[in-house]
């Protein structure tokens, strides 16, 4: 059959949000997603490129074939069923966590940011049609059928691998292996595994139903979790060598920067890893019916513009308080998602743009009451990264907050890397990797964050799958030699 | 999941016993290190000492402060479970000779860090004295709790003198110094009283160790939750600590933060009074 020579389509088939009024007082998912109806109608917008050319691919860090999995919706379309089986299968081939990355990945600057469409009108909405996938998969036991397919009857055990850290990168490794018929352990330092997803994104940026069916997944293919566990601390990686064909680390970079400036101790000065951890791990939002406190004021600041920053402006806010985010770039050097920035500005998070902190000024009690920042300019000149250069203009502002939020990075945390002293680091405390993303010790690999410093989801994901592969070849190689 | 606790017993007026199966903790845990629990699903992330591990159990002194420890005395026994034991935590103590070693402990962190530090500094050789001081006879432990056994030299200080000696482990650091017995003091317990520990053997230029309490989520280095300004620079105590050099710890700040829920811990635990009241608990 010929499809029809298709109709351009400029603008998106939209998704449904939670209204304003009501998403601001509560966590509840903001973006509803598609229908299958509604997703039909937006892959039929996709030309449908060859996958050899198509630019959404080369856009994807983990090339996930794009038009592959769209044209399945579109072929099927009379049988959602099986139109989403064989567009999962698709995705899965790349990519095992389409629920977390359709909802999170920065796809302005990916996938859909050379899709052609974006030249006549609006780019595919390849984000939301990944979800819908995912999420339509999910509630209809289409994972549960898929999963059964692929494991390779697990009788012979190929070897024993240790993930370190639960996060996207660890946990793709760990699902990759143990499709290879690897018998994996995780060890987890938190009580829930997850890492950044779990403890950082908010729930109504990803509701943690997803991550756990995602955990209870890896489960099933044999993958063993041992919380409370950190490496370096309860166990060594020495220890973990003797016990495991290879390690894979995949830690992350959870350590907050702090401003070193006058005031960082004050009181409801938070870094957005504790205030998120507070709210989104340990449920402070239900204080006192959950145990963990967090108090939060009538007027916030969140210093910096990143995920980060959004996601800690947006629970401030559902917690009741005001909130400004402070930046000391301008509006087009904000690092955020574009859709966490308009999700932002419409529940009437305020901007201020230029203002690099200076001084956190303290009440008698000790509480946070001000921030003095100094005004900057830009330059013509750009950085390294493509960003104006910023310089101070010596002009001064002090504006009000009872509370603080400090989100303008973080770096990889060195428990390991301190206790492990054979591990060489780069400078920026980011572990040093081969191209096969061994790191300087024999059998310890690593991947994700621990690797790169800040960076995605999606990329952690594909060096979780890249160092999968590497590990296989490391442990075939050692078995045949030995 | 979860960890089984395999005994509970009451130690004063205030503290408690609580050893737990946490093998993973037990097989590598050292003085100095501490570990971090959740009592149920809906707690929070306590840090909490060690005071002995072996055969994959801990022994922990808990104070019945507020809901955690509260729930941990009224609702967990022998038997049961709590939900998360992570660690160890945090770094060890630099055990090594190094003359007389003093501990003095004046509240229930402490006197589990007490027995601990001064078993391993006795095994190094060195001469132990213990110094615990509580507020008065309806809290002082049962001795075989104490470090009686692993110190050459053990005062107990009540500071109404009802038990041992009237006055506070200050006045017996003091006394030792004068009388040029201590080449090192390793203290923990009430921040107030580190401080001045500080300010005393500041003046005679004696080393000084101590754990810095604050509050903490993670205990990994995650959050910065547990902040402090330690010889002018940001250090997190959970994982920089937490035993630090007194001397150089800016006391009024860590004193401050110490209190930055206070309301709330109030609140959290007045609620949860009025429900044992009305379970018929208390
Ligand atoms: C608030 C926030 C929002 C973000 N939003 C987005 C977004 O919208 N889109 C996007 O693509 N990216 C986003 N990011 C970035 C993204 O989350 C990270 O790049 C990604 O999670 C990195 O994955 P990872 O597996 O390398 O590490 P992590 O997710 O950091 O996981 C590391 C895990 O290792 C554990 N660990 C650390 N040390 C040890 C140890 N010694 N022993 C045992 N376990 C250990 C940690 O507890 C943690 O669970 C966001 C980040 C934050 C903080
Ligand atoms: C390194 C370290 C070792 C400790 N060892 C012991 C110990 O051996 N025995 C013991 O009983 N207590 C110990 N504590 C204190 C212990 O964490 C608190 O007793 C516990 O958090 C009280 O919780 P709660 O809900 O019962 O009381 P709350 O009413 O919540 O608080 C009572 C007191 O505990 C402190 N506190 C509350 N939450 C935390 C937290 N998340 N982190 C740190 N402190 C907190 C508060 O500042 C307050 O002073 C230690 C703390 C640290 C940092
Ligand atoms: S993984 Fe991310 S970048 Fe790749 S197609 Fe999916 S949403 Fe786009
Ligand atoms: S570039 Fe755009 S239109 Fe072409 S295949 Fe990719 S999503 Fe479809
Ligand atoms: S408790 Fe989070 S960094 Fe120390």
């Amino acid at each position: 059959m010929t499809r029809k020579k298709p109709k351009i389509i400029k603008e998106r088939v939209p998704t449904p949000e939670v209204p304003v009024e009501e998403r601001v007082k509560s966590f509840v998912e903001v973006n509803l997603g598609y229908d299958f109806a509604s997703a039909v109608k937006e892959a039929e917008r996709c030309i449908q490129c060859p996958p050899e050319y198509a630019s959404c691919i080369k856009g994807c860090p983990v090339h996930i074939n794009i038009p592959g999995f769209i044209g399945k919706l579109i072929e099927h379309r009379d049988d959602p069923k099986k139109a989403v089986k064989e567009a999962l299968k698709v995705i899965w081939s790349d990519n095992t966590l389409p629920g977390v990355t359709g909802r999170v990945c920065p796809q302005e600057e990916q996938c859909e940011a050379p899709c052609v469409m974006g030249k006549v009108g609006d780019p595919i909405n390849i984000g939301k049609l990944e979800r819908f996938v995912a999420d339509y998969a999910r509630t209809h036991g289409i994972e549960e059928e898929l999963l059964r397919e692929f494991v390779s009857n697990g009788n012979d055990i190929k070897g024993k691998v240790a993930v370190v850290g639960s996060g996207p990168a660890g946990l793709t490794c760990a699902g990759e292996l143990a499709k290879m018929g690897y018998k994996v352990t995780i060890f987890e330092a938190l009580h829930k595994p997850g890492g950044v997803l779990v403890y950082g994104i908010p729930e109504f940026r990803l509701p943690k139903e997803i991550l756990n069916k995602e955990i209870a997944k890896l489960r099933e293919l044999g993958v063993e979790i041992k919380l409370d566990h950190i490496v370096g601390k309860t166990i060594t990686l020495e220890e973990l060598l003797e016990e495991y064909d290879a390690v894979f680390i995949g830690t992350g970079a959870g350590t907050p920067k702090l401003l070193n400036i006058p005031g960082i101790l004050l009181d409801r000065i938070y870094s957005a890893n504790e205030f998120l951890t507070r709210v989104n791990l340990m449920k402070a939002y239900e204080f006192p019916e959950y145990d963990t406190p967090i108090t939060v004021g009538k007027k916030t600041i969140v210093i910096g513009a990143g995920n980060t920053a959004m996601d800690a402006a947006r629970s401030a806010l559902r917690l009741g308080s005001e909130v400004t985010i402070a930046y000391r770039r301008g509006r087009e050097d904000m690092t955020a998602r574009i859709e966490e920035i308009q999700h932002a500005e419409e529940e009437g998070v305020k901007f201020e743009f230029f203002l690099s902190p200076v001084e956190f000024i303290g009440d008698e009690n000790g509480k946070i009451k001000a921030v003095k920042f100094e005004k900057m300019k830009p330059l013509e000149e750009r950085d390294a990264k493509g960003k104006r250069k910023i310089v101070g203009t010596g002009e001064y502002v002090t504006l009000e907050a009872d509370t603080v939020i400090i989100a303008i990075g973080l770096e990889p945390n060195k428990i390991i890397s301190e206790e492990a002293s054979s591990l060489k680091t780069n400078p920026d405390g980011t572990l040093v990797v081969d191209k096969n993303l061994m790191t300087s010790i024999p059998g310890v690999f690593a991947g994700g964050d621990a690797i790169r410093g800040e960076a995605t989801v999606i990329l952690a994901m594909g060096d979780g799958k890249k160092a999968a592969k590497s590990i296989d070849e490391y442990i075939r190689k050692k078995h045949l030699s030995a | 999941m979860g960890y089984k606790i395999t005994k509970k017993e009451n130690l004063s007026a205030i503290d408690f016993f609580m050893e737990v199966e946490a093998p993973h903790v037990a097989k590598s845990w050292k003085p100095g290190q501490f570990v971090v629990l959740i009592v149920d699903e809906k707690g929070e992330r306590v840090p909490m000492s060690v005071y002995y591990a072996e055969d994959g159990k801990i022994g922990m002194f808990i104070r019945r402060h507020g809901v955690t420890t509260f729930k941990l005395w009224y609702e967990k026994n022998v038997g049961d479970k709590i939900l998360s034991v992570a660690g160890p935590l945090g770094k060890p103590i630099e055990v090594k000779h190094y003359g007389n070693v003093v501990f003095a402990a004046d509240a229930v962190c402490a006197q589990a860090e007490c027995y601990a530090t001064l078993k391993a500094m006795k095994e190094a050789g060195n001469y132990t004295i213990a110094i615990h001081s509580f507020e008065n006879r309806d809290n002082v432990y049962p001795e075989r709790f104490l470090a009686k056994s692993v110190a050459d030299e053990f005062y107990i200080t009540t500071e109404d003198g009802s038990v041992g000696r009237k006055g506070h482990y200050l006045d017996v650091v003091k006394e030792l110094i004068e009388q040029d017995k201590v080449d090192i003091v390793f203290a923990g317990g009430k921040l107030g009283s580190l401080k001045k520990l500080a300010e005393l053997t500041g003046s005679y230029g004696i080393p000084t160790i101590v754990t810095v309490r604050q509050i903490m989520v993670d205990g990994t280095g995650m959050c910065g939750s547990c902040r402090i300004l330690y010889d002018g620079e940001v250090k997190f105590v959970c994982r920089d600590g937490p035993m630090f050099d007194a001397h150089k710890v800016d006391w009024d700040d860590v004193i401050k933060r110490d209190a930055r829920f206070v309301e709330q811990q109030n609140l959290a635990r007045e609620r949860y009074i009025a429900k044992l009241r009305e379970k018929g608990v208390i």
